[in-house]
């Protein structure tokens, strides 16, 4: 089923809706351009919903003041502007396929996944969720305001929910579908990708459960999470006292990525100084290569050394997993120029941000510049990084790891390139 | 004119006559009135605070509490008195608590520390009490055209938070003399002096790397405002000789020394005959 | 080989790693409680303190490694380590810490703790007894020379009981008498 739209003057699709594409949608929508953002997962956000706190105000730096006051950092004050805003269409599990046509005039090609959930209708009940796991809410302000619905683990119970809904919000048997849009404009905001370190095998992460990245220690740390904020092992949810954590895994190695994530020193210590100072008697080791707490986020380092965090600038040795879930660790101490042992009881990897799936074939179908995977500039003597193309945009993680203010920035600067283009 | 409690310390007195008598000289031309404080000895040195921090406080903080008693600042001539007193007053200043113990010792003695008066090295009152216009006026002999390389010294440099010294009044006070100021690589660094009692060879080659590093920059002779450095560059020269086989022939003069020579003071006046490695270059200079 | 014959142990070839669990953790407060020690847990370990040191070229432990095992825990290595009596007390290192350590100041705190626990070279215990039997470090011995110079022969004002007696009831004290 293919649906050609024509429209009076013509959208701007921005793909990926994280951080950076939320920003770039919404404001655009502001100013009275209509927008179509896409995000191939049900809910947006990106990678911003899973960090609870965030540097650099220890909470989300796209809120509003107000809402500083609470923990955790989903009290995005774009669900109202995306709730409220007519000019945004919003098309979540969906999949930008093909894009063609020229500059001004693309036609892109959507991959709209089931909409099992109509997200209009559902008041977020929890009917469905009582009857059948293939329900969930991710979070209580998840945009769009719904459940979500798995199919891989669809049962009795989902059945007995789709027809019990007091809204009939949900159908099971929802088919994907396609439809081709014609734009003006695109803003590429697909984000980033932690890297799953399974192929570092010094590290043992995916063999030994206690080993995890950092974006996994952010979600047990998270009060929403399953222990409800408090710091548990993985293997059996005893309570942890002992943390090591490695820089640059993935990052700045010629095997993998040569390139410096950025921002895991950043948000390494973060973690570091909500553990130490947050998780009563719990001891931090930090082992690294520098430690790269760039411009102002240097005060976090201070406040780690100050609060007790260790660190080793060398590199782990040997690791070993021990019968009762913990791990010996030998570290190599560059400084002092010995071997330390350490035993822990989660071990955290601060592991490379990489480009997300898809990004090659995307930079491909524009003709664009890759910038160690992530989307480049158009011009590398220009001051626009912002400028991928004619009439195509990037923002965000997308160009490559970056924070949030940063993403946001960037955001902005590609509104406003678009809104010249338009005077 | 201006009246100071006079803290010898042990070295000056012992050691030093010329660096004392010239003391006194050059404070005289002024109209200084240094009082000799009653009842106060040694400073303990930095080796009495590294193995007893509270029994290096409360010594200290009694010679302070003395001077407090007429209400004049302390001068002293040796930097590492001025050291231990400056740092004392500092930390004491700074620490209610350990000012608090050090006065419950000190009121068995019937003193009390209360922190207000100042100590300070003697050029430190010479430079803005006095003032550079006013010794400029007292310069009969100037050094025009001899060059002097500074040993400003650890303890009157560092640490600045606490010793609050500017290194532009030594710099001043030679300049005014019509002498330039010799610039050297090592112009920071240590004589060596502390580490004498533990490291004697190593002393000496810290002694010797200053010595070298003054002379190939051109000096004609050193000054020094403390008997601890005199000791180390002046009598260190002779056994030089014997572990490097090197010959230095540098004068060391205290900064006494050198202002009462350009105020017209003669040789034996400034007890030129006490320093160690002969300064006959400067009286060739006075005198021709 | 019988099951009697005595096992002699293997030839130590490796050098077994630091334990960190049976380091001392209570060293590093330990030191930032003493005076100007606060600063202490800022090192980053940049090593600016060993480049400004005229004399830790010398050494087996260089100044950044000393407070980074104090900051580790290695009470016993630090305070039997000689270099903390070599330091010259110049406060070069000090002086450049970009990150405000006290560096020579801990040094001499830990002098002071290597002190109490009797770990004192025995050129200082000689020092510490010269102060408590003479009262100063320096006693005039050619009072000619005082008098040449117009000086009286005895340094006015001068008196050492006080001195001693203070020093007597501190550590110092505890350090000369310990030996007798
Ligand atoms: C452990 C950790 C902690 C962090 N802590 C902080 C912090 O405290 N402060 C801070 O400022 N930053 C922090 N960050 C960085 C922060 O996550 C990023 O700055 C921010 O998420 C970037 O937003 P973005 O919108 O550019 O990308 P993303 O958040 O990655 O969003 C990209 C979106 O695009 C979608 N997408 C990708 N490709 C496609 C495609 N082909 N089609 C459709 N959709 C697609 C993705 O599903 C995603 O929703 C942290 C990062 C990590 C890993
Ligand atoms: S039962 Fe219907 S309305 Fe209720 S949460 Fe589920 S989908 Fe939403
Ligand atoms: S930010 Fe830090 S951990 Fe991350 S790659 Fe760069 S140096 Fe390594
Ligand atoms: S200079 Fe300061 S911060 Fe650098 S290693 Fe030395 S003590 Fe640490
Ligand atoms: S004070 Fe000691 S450690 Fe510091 S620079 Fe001087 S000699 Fe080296």
């Amino acid at each position: 089923m293919v649906e050609v739209k024509t429209l009076v003057s013509n959208p701007v699709l921005v793909i990926g809706a994280g951080v950076a594409g939320l920003t770039a949608a919404t404001q655009l929508a502001d100013f009275g351009i209509r927008t179509v953002l896409v995000d191939r997962l049900p809910i947006v956000g990106g990678n911003a919903m899973d960090l609870y706190k965030a540097f650099p105000t220890d909470d989300c730096s796209y809120c509003f003041e107000g809402s500083r006051l609470r923990p955790g950092i989903r009290k995005c004050f774009y669900r109202s502007a995306i709730l409220d805003q007519p000019n945004i269409d919003l098309k979540v599990n969906t999949e930008v396929t093909e894009i063609s046509g020229s500059p001004g005039k693309f036609q892109a090609k959507l991959s709209v996944g089931p909409q099992y959930i109509d997200s209009k209708k559902c008041i977020m009940c929890g009917l469905c969720i009582e009857c059948s796991n293939a329900f969930c809410l991710p979070s209580p302000q998840c945009q769009p305001q719904a459940v979500i619905y798995d199919p891989e683990m669809s049962d009795e119970g989902a059945k007995k929910a789709e027809e019990e809904c007091p809204t009939k919000a949900i159908n099971l048997g929802a088919q994907p579908s396609e439809e081709t849009i014609q734009v003006s404009d695109i803003v590429i905001a697909t984000g980033y990708h932690e890297m799953k370190p399974v192929s570092i095998d010094e590290y043992g992460y995916g063999k030994i459960p206690n080993v995890v990245t950092q974006l996994e220690l952010a979600q047990i740390l998270d009060p929403n999470g399953k222990s409800g904020g408090a710091l548990v092992r993985p293997s059996d949810g005893g309570q942890v006292k002992r943390v090591m954590m490695v820089q640059c895994v993935g990052s700045r190695d010629e095997n993998y990525y040569p390139f410096c994530s950025k921002i895991c020193c950043v948000y390494a210590l973060k973690h570091a100084n909500i553990i130490t100072l947050e998780r009563d008697g719990t001891q931090v080791t930090v082992v690294y290569m520098d430690i790269r707490t760039y411009d102002r986020h240097e005060r976090y380092y201070r406040v780690a050394r100050d609060a007790g965090v260790r660190f080793v600038r060398g590199r782990v040795s040997r690791l070993e997993a021990c019968a009762d879930g913990t791990l010996d660790i030998i570290a190599y101490d560059s400084l002092l120029d010995k071997y330390l042992k350490f035993n822990v009881d989660l071990f955290v990897l601060s592991s490379a941000l990489e480009p997300p799936k898809g990004s090659a074939e995307l930079i491909e179908s524009l003709s664009l510049h890759p910038a160690s995977g992530f989307v480049g500039p158009a011009d590398l003597t220009s001051e626009n990084a912002v400028v991928a193309a004619d009439h195509v945009y990037v923002c965000g993680a997308a160009t490559g790891p970056a924070e949030i203010p940063e993403s946001v920035t960037q955001a902005r600067a590609v509104v406003s390139m678009i809104l010249q283009s338009r005077k | 004119m201006p009246s100071y409690n006079l803290y010898m310390g042990c070295s000056v007195p012992a050691n030093y006559p010329n660096y004392e008598t010239t003391l006194f000289r050059v404070a005289d031309k002024f109209g200084i009135e240094l009082i000799y404080m009653e009842g106060v000895s040694c400073c303990g040195s930095p080796n009495l605070r590294a193995m007893d921090y509270l029994g290096w406080l409360i010594v200290n903080a009694r010679t302070l509490a003395i001077a407090e008693k007429n209400g004049h600042d302390i001068v002293t001539p040796c930097n590492g008195c001025f050291g231990s007193l400056k740092d004392v007053y500092h930390f004491l200043t700074h620490n209610a608590d350990y000012k608090e113990k050090v006065n419950a010792e000190l009121k068995k003695t019937g003193v009390e520390f209360k922190g207000t008066i100042k100590p300070r090295h003697f050029i430190e009152a010479l430079y803005n009490d006095v003032g550079i216009d006013e010794i400029r006026k007292n310069i009969t002999k100037p050094l025009d055209g001899v060059g002097i390389a500074i040993h400003y010294g650890c303890h009157l440099l560092r640490p600045q938070d606490v010793t609050e010294f500017n290194p532009e009044i030594f710099d001043d006070l030679i300049r005014v003399t019509g002498a330039s100021v010799v610039e050297y690589p090592l112009w920071k660094q240590c004589c060596g002096a502390t580490v004498l009692p533990v490291n004697e060879e190593l002393a000496i080659r810290l002694a010797r790397d200053k010595l070298k590093s003054m002379k190939e920059a051109g000096a004609a002779f050193a000054t020094v405002s403390c008997p601890a450095c005199a000791n180390q560059l002046d009598l260190q020269q002779l056994g030089l000789k014997e572990s490097y086989g090197e010959e230095y022939n540098l004068p060391v003069l205290f900064i006494t020394q050198i202002l009462g020579l350009a105020m017209g003071m003669k040789d034996d006046e400034v007890g030129l005959a006490m320093n160690r490695v002969p300064a006959d270059p400067i009286l060739e200079h006075l005198s021709g | 080989m019988t099951e009697t014959e005595e096992k002699a142990d293997p030839p130590a070839v490796m050098i077994e790693p630091i334990d960190i669990s049976k380091l001392d953790p209570d060293f590093r407060e330990g030191i930032r409680s003493m005076p100007n020690g606060e600063e202490l847990s800022a090192c980053f370990a940049c090593s600016t303190c060993t480049a400004a040191c005229p004399i830790a070229s010398t050494w087996k432990y260089k100044p950044h490694q000393l407070i980074r095992m104090i900051l580790l825990g290695m009470r016993k290595e630090v305070l039997s380590s000689e270099e903390i009596w070599l330091c010259l007390t110049c406060f070069e290192c000090q002086e450049r810490c970009p990150q405000n350590v006290r560096v020579t100041d801990i040094f001499f705190d830990c002098k002071n703790l290597a002190a109490e626990e009797g770990m004192i070279p025995d050129s200082i215990v000689g020092l510490a007894r010269e102060l408590t039997d003479k009262g100063q470090l320096y006693v005039v011995t050619a009072d000619w020379e005082r008098e040449d110079m117009d000086l009286e022969p005895e340094v006015p004002g001068l008196s050492t009981e006080e001195f001693k007696t203070i020093l007597k009831g501190t550590r110092t004290g505890r350090i000369v008498g310990g030996d007798e």
